[in-house]
C-alpha cells in the first residue's frame, strides 16, 4: 500500500522554472568570480601584476612574430589571389588540428568535470534539473579548454588584420567568430564523452585510448601523401602550388575550420566603399550565421542529450566504480618497480607511489599521448627535407625548432602533472607529513619522477627527428644535451613553484594549473625553452652556414664561431643550472617551513 | 513518507543492497545502523538519486525518484557525511543560492536565512568565505542549508562528524524537533548512542540486507535479548559468521 502523495505544494519553495535557474547559476558565477578577483586583489597583488606582465609580454612576443610572418607572406606573395589561397590553405589546416584538439581536450575535461566532481554530486541532490547541472560543467570545460586558443590565437588573428589592412569589422567579428568555432568541437567532444559513459562505462578508458589512436591514424593517413612524394624540387613554385593542393583536404566545404578562415579573409577584405568590399562583408556575416547556427544546433542536441543520458550515465559510472578493480590494478606493477631499484628505499618508494597514481589516472596523460604520437608522425614527415634541402643550415635550423616544439609539449605536460604534484597531496599530505623523512626528500622524488619520467621520452623523440633530418653526430650530441637540460629545467620550475604556491583546496589538477602558480609556471617553463633553444641554435645555425656560404665579417670567422658555439653551449648549461636550482631552492626553502 | 519497494544494486558482480523494503512514515526519525560496507551508504545515495536501483523503486512522499525525481529533490534535504560548499562563496551566499535553488521567494528566502543563521549559531563566520571555515562550521552550514525549504524528508549521512558537543546537542535536539513536528528522517550512523537517544526506529544493515527493524525494544524481544545493549545486539547482528559455523549449517 502506498502512502498517500505529498506534492511539491505542500514544501515551502516551488519548482523553478528554466529562466529563474539560469539566474541562480549566473549569480552563482558571478559572486564566485567577484569573491576570487576581490580576494586576490586583497591578498596577492604582486602575483597577478606578475602574471598579467608575463601573459602580456608572450602576446606582444607573438603578435610581433607573426605580424613579421604575414609581412613575409605579404611580399613574398604579391599577387593578391594566391597570397589568399595561401592563407586560406593555412589557416583551414591550422583551425582543422584545433576541432581535433578541442573536441578531445573538451570530452576529456567534461569527463573529470561531470562525473568526478563533488559539485556534481551535491547539485543532483536538489531539484536542479539535470541539464542545468551539465551545462554548468559543460561552460566550465569549455572554457579551460579554449582560453589558451583564445590568448595565443588572437595575435595571430590580429596580425593577420594589421598585415591585410582589414577594417574595424574584421576586429569586431574575430570574437564572435572564435566563439562559435570553439563551440561546435566543445559540443562533439560532450557528446562523445556522454555516450561513452551512459553506453560503454567499462570500456571508457580503452574507448578514450581508442579515440586518441583514431586521431593519430586519421592525421597519418591525411598527412603522409602530402608529406611524400614530391614531383617538384623542393621549395620551388611547382612544389609549392603542389603542397598547396595537398593540404587542401582541409578545405572541405562541409567542415566549420574551413566557414572560419573563409569568413575571417572575407571580414579581412570587406569595405564600404567597393562593391567588392561590401560582397565581401556580407560574405562574412553568412559564414558566421552559419558558424553560429551551427553551434547552436550542436547546443541543442548535446543539451538533449544530457537530458536522456547524464544522470542514468552518472550512476552506471559510479556503479562501476564501486566494483573490484584489484587485478585491473595489479598486473602491471612488477615494471613500476624494477626500475626503481637503484635508489634508496624510501625515495623509491615515493617516486613509485606518483608513477602508481600517474599511471592509474588515464584520463590525465592519453592527451599526451596524442601529442608525442602526433609529434613523432611529424618528424617522420621531416625525412623528406634531409634529401631536398640544399643548406646545412636550414636542416640546422628546423631540428632545432623540433627541438623547442618538445619542450613546449613537455612544459605544458610538467604545468599540467608535475606543479600540482604537492598541491594534489592535499588533505592526504598528513600521510607524508608524519613518515619519518625529511620533507626536501618529498620534493626531490618528484623531481626525480619528473625527470626520468620526461627525459626517456623526449630524448627518444629528438634523437627521432635528428635522424630523419640526417643531421651529424656532433649536433645531434648537442640536441641531446639541450634535451636534457629542458628536462632537468622545466622539472625544476614545475615541482618548486608547485611547492612555491601549493594550491591544498582544489582536487582537481586541471583547476591547480590553471591557477596563478600554473601560469606563472607555463610562462617561466616557454621563456626558458625560447632562451636556452635561441643559446644554442643560433651560434650552430651559424657555424653550419659557414660550411656552404663564405666568410661574412671578422666576427664569423670559423676560429670565432667555434668559440661563439662553445660559449652558446656554456650558456645554455648554465641557464639549465639555474632554472633547475633557482626554483627548486626557492621550493624547499617554502615547502620546509609549511605547516598543514 | 520514504518508501523503498524491493529495492536492489549491484556493483559488477557484488551486491551491495538486497531486495531492501522499508517503509519510513511521517513523523519518524530512522537510525540505519550497519558495519562498514554493510551498504548504507549505497541505500542513501538511492534514496537521493544519486544512484538508480539495479531494481526496485525509491520513492520520496509518493514521488518515484527514477521518474519523479525533480519533485521528489524538491521535498528533500539531504545532509552528506562530507559537506560540499562553494569555497568561493560566503555562508551567506550559499544559503541564499541553495534558497533559491529550492523555489524560495524573495522575503520569504530572507527571513528563512536569518532563522537558519541564529539557529545554527553561523553568525561569526556566515559571512567569511567558505573556504576559510573548520568541518564543524561547515557541517552546521550545510544542516542550515538542508533545513532552508522546511523539507518534508530529510536524509542525513553521519550526522555527528566534526561536530563539537554543543552543536551536537543542538542538532540531535533540532532532529528530534523536527520529527516531532512531521518530518521524516532518515539517518545513517556509526554512534548507536546517537541511535538509542533520539531515533524512533532502528534498522541494521549487514551483508546488503536489513537484519534487523523495529524499535530497540522489539529488536531486543525478537532477538530474545532483553538484557543487552545497542552494542551487544548491533555485535551479534553485525558479526562475520565464522568458517566453523557455516560448515555446521552445511552438515
Amino acid at each position: 500500500m502506498h502512502l498517500p502523495a505529498i506534492t511539491v505544494e505542500h514544501s515551502l519553495g516551488r519548482l523553478t522554472s528554466i529562466a529563474e535557474e539560469a539566474a541562480l547559476f549566473h549569480e552563482l558565477r558571478r559572486r564566485t568570480l567577484s569573491n576570487l578577483v576581490s580576494r586576490a586583489l586583497e591578498q596577492s597583488r604582486l602575483r597577478i601584476a606578475l602574471v598579467v606582465l608575463l601573459t602580456a609580454l608572450l602576446w606582444v612576443a607573438l603578435f610581433f612574430v607573426f605580424t613579421d610572418a604575414f609581412r613575409f607572406v605579404s611580399v613574398s606573395l604579391e599577387d593578391t589571389n594566391t597570397r589568399n589561397e595561401t592563407i586560406r590553405s593555412l589557416m583551414s589546416l591550422f583551425f582543422a588540428s584545433l576541432v581535433v584538439m578541442l573536441a578531445f581536450s573538451t570530452g576529456i575535461l567534461a569527463y573529470g568535470n561531470l562525473y568526478s566532481s563533488q559539485e556534481v554530486r551535491f547539485l543532483l541532490t536538489t531539484p536542479v534539473r539535470d541539464e542545468r547541472v551539465f551545462l554548468h560543467k559543460f561552460q566550465e570545460a569549455i572554457f579551460l579548454s579554449t582560453w589558451a586558443f583564445l590568448l595565443l590565437g588572437s595575435p595571430v588573428l590580429l596580425a593577420y588584420g594589421l598585415a591585410e589592412g582589414a577594417g574595424w569589422w574584421y576586429y569586431g567579428a574575430l570574437l564572435p567568430y572564435a566563439l562559435a568555432f570553439a563551440y561546435i568541437p566543445g559540443c562533439l567532444g560532450a557528446i562523445a564523452c556522454l555516450l561513452i559513459v551512459r553506453y560503454l562505462p567499462t570500456r571508457r578508458v580503452k574507448l578514450f585510448g581508442v579515440g586518441g589512436a583514431v586521431v593519430v591514424v586519421a592525421v597519418a593517413a591525411i598527412a603522409w601523401p602530402a608529406v611524400f612524394g614530391f614531383r617538384h624540387a623542393w621549395l620551388t613554385p611547382g612544389w609549392f602550388e603542389e603542397a598547396l593542393a595537398r593540404v587542401r583536404f582541409a578545405e572541405y566545404r562541409l567542415l566549420p575550420n574551413w566557414w572560419l578562415s573563409s569568413g575571417l579573409l572575407e571580414a579581412a577584405h570587406g569595405s564600404s566603399s567597393s562593391m567588392l568590399g561590401r560582397e565581401a562583408l556580407w560574405e562574412c556575416l553568412l559564414f558566421l550565421a552559419l558558424l553560429t547556427s551551427n553551434a547552436l544546433m550542436l547546443h541543442l542536441l548535446t543539451m538533449a542529450c544530457a537530458r536522456r543520458v547524464f544522470r542514468t550515465g552518472y550512476t552506471v559510472l559510479h556503479a562501476d566504480r564501486s566494483s573490484d578493480r584489484r587485478i585491473s590494478a595489479a598486473h602491471a606493477e612488477p615494471w613500476l618497480t624494477a626500475p626503481g631499484s637503484l635508489l634508496p628505499e624510501r625515495l623509491r618508494l615515493l617516486v613509485l607511489k606518483d608513477l602508481k597514481l600517474f599511471r592509474r589516472d588515464p584520463v590525465q596523460w592519453s592527451q599526451f599521448i596524442v601529442f608525442f604520437a602526433l609529434l613523432v608522425l611529424y618528424f617522420f614527415s621531416t625525412r623528406k627535407l634531409s634529401f631536398d634541402v640544399e643548406y646545412a643550415a636550414w636542416v640546422n635550423m628546423i631540428s632545432f625548432l623540433n627541438l623547442a616544439i618538445i619542450g613546449l609539449i613537455l612544459s605544458t605536460f610538467t604545468t599540467r602533472f608535475i606543479f600540482p604534484l604537492i598541491s594534489i597531496e592535499g588533505r592526504r599530505f598528513w600521510i607524508l607529513g608524519l613518515l619519518p623523512v625529511r620533507r626536501d626528500m618529498i620534493l626531490w622524488s618528484k623531481f626525480l619522477f619528473a625527470v626520468f619520467g620526461s627525459w626517456i621520452p623526449c630524448s627518444l623523440l629528438a634523437v627521432l627527428s635528428d635522424v630523419m633530418l640526417g643531421v651529424t653526430a656532433d649536433l645531434m650530441l648537442v640536441h641531446l644535451l639541450i634535451c636534457a637540460l629542458l628536462c632537468l629545467g622545466l622539472s625544476g620550475i614545475a615541482v618548486g613553484l608547485g611547492a612555491r604556491f601549493p594550491n591544498f583546496r582544489h582536487e582537481s589538477p586541471a583547476r591547480i594549473a590553471a591557477g596563478f602558480g600554473g601560469t606563472l609556471t607555463l610562462v617561466i617553463s616557454t621563456t626558458y625553452i625560447m632562451a636556452i633553444v635561441v643559446l644554442a641554435a643560433v651560434p650552430c645555425h651559424f657555424y653550419s652556414a659557414l660550411a656552404t656560404t663564405a666568410e661574412v665579417s671578422e666576427w664569423f670567422s670559423s676560429e670565432k664561431l667555434s668559440l661563439w658555439w662553445s660559449a652558446g653551449l656554456g650558456a645554455s648549461i648554465v641557464l639549465g643550472i639555474t632554472a633547475t636550482v633557482v626554483p627548486l631552492r626557492l621550493g624547499l626553502q617554502w615547502f620546509r617551513r609549511i605547516e598543514f | 513518507m520514504i518508501e523503498l519497494e524491493h529495492v536492489s544494486r549491484t556493483y559488477g558482480q557484488k551486491l551491495a543492497v538486497a531486495d531492501l523494503s522499508l517503509t519510513v512514515p511521517r513523523g519518524e526519525l530512522f537510525a540505519l545502523l550497519g558495519a562498514n560496507g554493510a551498504g548504507k551508504t549505497t541505500t542513501i545515495k538511492m534514496l537521493v538519486g544519486l544512484l538508480r536501483p539495479t531494481s526496485g523503486t525509491v520513492r520520496i512522499c509518493g514521488h518515484d525518484m527514477a521518474s519523479d525525481g525533480r519533485a521528489a529533490c524538491q521535498l528533500l534535504g539531504y545532509v552528506p557525511d562530507e559537506p560540499y560548499l562553494y569555497e568561493k562563496l560566503s555562508g551567506r551566499e550559499f544559503l541564499h543560492f541553495i534558497a533559491g535553488m529550492y523555489g524560495l521567494a524573495m522575503a520569504e528566502r530572507q527571513e528563512r536565512v536569518r532563522q537558519a543563521i541564529e539557529q545554527f549559531n553561523l553568525e561569526g563566520f556566515v559571512d567569511d568565505l567558505c573556504e576559510t571555515y573548520s568541518h564543524g562550521m561547515k557541517q552546521r552550514t550545510v544542516f542550515a542549508a538542508a533545513l532552508l525549504h522546511d523539507p518534508a524528508v530529510l536524509v542525513i549521512d553521519e550526522p555527528m562528524v566534526g561536530l563539537d558537543p554543543r552543536s551536537a546537542r543542538i542538532v540531535k535536539d533540532l532532529l528530534r524537533a523536527h520529527a516531532t513536528a512531521g518530518m521524516t528522517i532518515f539517518m545513517s550512523t556509526h554512534s548507536l548512542a546517537v541511535a538509542e537517544e533520539i531515533a524512533d526506529r532502528i534498522g541494521i544493515f549487514a551483508h546488503g540486507r536489513l537484519r534487523c527493524l523495529g524499535t530497540l525494544s522489539e529488536i531486543k524481544h525478537e532477538l530474545h535479548a532483553d538484557e543487552a545493549s545497542l552494542e551487544q545486539l548491533f555485535l551479534d547482528v553485525t558479526a562475520e559468521p565464522s568458517t566453523a559455523t557455516l560448515l555446521a549449517e552445511k552438515l
